[in-house]
């Protein structure tokens, strides 16, 4: 029989006392993995609430000198002039875009995954007034701009329809189904946004090949939004590797919207585990009481070992394995209910979100735990240590 | 006959001022090797408490003790350990094993404790064998009765090969037939060599020790063979 083998058969025999003690740690463990799990399936859900903050990375062509577009601001009097990128640059810089996020979310899909919208900028004339025309892909200026909502008639779908900004129609005092002429071709309107407070409001979203015959720019375009949501690859890195090796193109990110995502996400983390760490905490406590007065009830049995030749250091020993014994416990437990916690809770936090089982978690509570339930017996176990023999063992 | 125990001049106070109680006022006592005393008095007269501090479980106040001619009375907590493991043992009248092993852990007790890594069932079992309970090995205290309790107490103390046991009233829960085999164990190991002080109210008990030491008021008054 060895020391670790008697604390065994000691804790056999006082089975309710160990689970009441890991039941504290089963508590506070169980917070943090049901956290992290609900966390981690909820973040891409975060990300997808987060598209609503528009376009994170921008291609511009090379040779404009200054920031010509930053989010939907300072558009106005730029002169696009001369600066254009040719069409042909669009799935080249798809496939960059979608290859790194492949690459770093190891997805074998080959289907697109990034949003890229081209859109090419252009001041013509419509019913006698100037105005700023945008000849856009309807379906990706749609994706990217996922806060547009339509005021009157629906989002344009034909080839030769457009959208026009609640205060270009009223300028131009034009209403859904109305025709205009844009170069030769005419467009119909098919739908009026509501007011967005952003420079769309002026403007008149036309399909881009109407645009680019209007203003005799074939297969030329002003600028490329992307929405490239990946959480492993920030969007700079996909701008430096397209600026690395697309030529005549420029690529920014948009750091002020990924940062606030980032910092989003980073917060709502850092506000849960807080949580979970006071409820670690309270159990720490929990346990620290529970140690204590298994030591208490203990006392006898302290003092008989030390009469038999036990040294302090072997009652320090005993409850430190006890500690283990509780801290594994409680870790087990606390992964298993934790898991379970994120399932029930997930969904009711993040709607729909797919609750992922998250196997290394497992590792992370069972240390947790361990170090809690160590924390939590070295007082206790240093009392037990300063246990008075003879008084211990005196008949009352 | 060589010296195995030498009390000098012990005092033991608790408390202080008006609550000060002295337990021991200058008791002095030697035992030699293969001694068997009994140490007798009224309660409260300070018997267990000398047996106390002679086992190092209580500080004393003032004095020494020596054991096979080493002072132990100044050992430190840790320094006391090693005493206690084969020098000196101990037989309590609430026997005191631990409920959750075994009559034959319990004895493997201070052999695991002393921590040599051989298996230390087989000398477990011949000392319970020793005491009669070998087929009582596998039961808990709950299971046995109070003498036999004592016995799997008495193969405890016995296991370290001590060269001193105390034992404090060990019969001092016993009906009379069973407080006999007990006692009749004592006087059989004390035949073998054993050094032994017992503490006892109880005259009977007292007669079978080869020499009475009686305390009163924390003092030596009668120390007879």
């Amino acid at each position: 029989m060895k020391l670790y083998e008697m604390v065994a058969k000691d804790a056999m025999a006082r089975k309710r006392r160990l689970l009441f003690a890991a039941f504290g740690i089963v508590i506070g463990i169980m917070t943090v993995v049901g956290i992290l799990t609900v966390a981690k399936s909820g973040r891409a859900q975060i990300y997808e609430q987060l598209e609503r903050y528009g376009p994170n990375l921008t291609i511009l062509p090379a040779v404009s000198s200054v920031d010509m577009r930053i989010g939907n601001l300072s558009l106005g009097q730029l002169g696009v002039g001369e600066n254009y990128i040719p069409e042909e640059k669009v799935p080249v810089v798809r496939e960059i875009t979608d290859r790194l996020i492949r690459e770093s979310l190891e997805i074998k899909t080959d289907a697109p995954i990034a949003t890229v919208s081209p859109e090419l900028y252009a001041t013509t004339q419509v019913r006698g007034t100037s105005v700023m025309v945008v000849g856009m892909d309807a379906e990706a200026q749609k994706a990217i701009k996922s806060w547009w909502m339509i005021m009157e008639g629906a989002y344009p779908t034909g080839q030769n329809e457009a959208l026009v900004g609640h205060t270009a129609a009223s300028i131009l005092g034009i209403k859904v189904g109305d025709t205009v002429d844009i170069g030769d071709d005419k467009a119909t309107i098919a739908g009026v946004l509501e007011e967005t407070g952003s420079i769309d409001d002026a403007q008149l979203f036309i399909p881009l090949r109407m645009v680019q015959k209007a203003v005799n720019k074939e297969g030329l375009v002003s600028s490329i939004s992307i929405r490239a949501l990946c959480t492993a690859c920030p969007v700079s890195v996909i701008a430096d590797e397209i600026n690395a090796t697309v030529t005549g193109v420029r690529a920014v990110a948009v750091k002020q919207v990924a940062e606030t995502e980032m910092g989003m996400v980073e917060r709502i983390n850092t506000f849960l585990l807080a949580i979970a760490g006071i409820t670690l905490l309270v159990g720490l406590f929990g346990v620290i009481n529970t140690m204590m007065a298994s030591v208490n009830e203990r006392i006898r049995d302290i003092g008989i070992m030390r009469a038999v030749g036990a040294s302090r250091n072997q009652i320090l020993t005993m409850f430190v394995y006890e500690a283990l014994v509780i801290g594994i416990l409680g870790g087990l437990a606390g992964f298993v209910f934790g898991t379970l916690l994120a399932f029930i809770i997930g969904p009711l936090i993040f709607k729909g979100a797919a609750i992922s089982f998250v196997p290394s978690y497992l590792g992370v509570s069972l240390g947790l735990s361990i170090i809690v339930a160590i924390l939590a017996s070295i007082y206790p176990a240093y009392r037990a240590t300063k246990v008075k023999v003879a008084d211990s063992l005196r008949s009352l | 006959m060589s010296t195995m125990l030498e009390v000098k001049n012990v005092t033991k106070q608790y408390g202080d001022g008006e609550a000060r109680v002295v337990a021991l006022d200058g008791v002095s006592l030697s035992a030699g090797k293969g001694d068997f005393i009994a140490i007798m008095g009224p309660s409260g007269c300070g018997k267990s408490t000398l047996l106390n501090v002679i086992g190092g479980l209580e500080r004393l106040s003032t004095g020494e003790v020596e054991l096979e001619g080493e002072r132990i009375d100044n050992l430190d907590e840790n320094q006391f350990v090693g005493t206690r493991r084969g020098k000196i043992a101990y037989v309590f009248q609430q026997f005191h094993l631990l409920s959750s092993l075994t009559a034959i852990e319990n004895v493997m007790l201070p052999l695991v404790l002393a921590g040599n890594n051989t298996d230390h069932r087989d000398e477990a079992m011949q000392i319970l064998k020793k005491v009669g309970l070998e087929k009582r090995a596998a039961h808990r205290p709950s299971q046995l009765s109070g003498g036999e309790q004592q016995r799997v107490a008495i193969a405890r103390a016995l296991v370290s090969n001590p060269s001193l046991l105390l034992a404090d009233e060990p019969t001092g829960n016993m009906d009379q037939k069973t407080s006999k085999e007990i006692l009749e164990m004592f006087t059989r190991l004390n035949q073998e060599g054993q050094t032994i002080i017992i503490v006892t109210h109880d005259p009977a008990v007292a007669r079978l020790a080869g020499r009475i030491v009686f305390l009163q008021d924390g003092r030596v008054v009668e120390d007879r063979d």
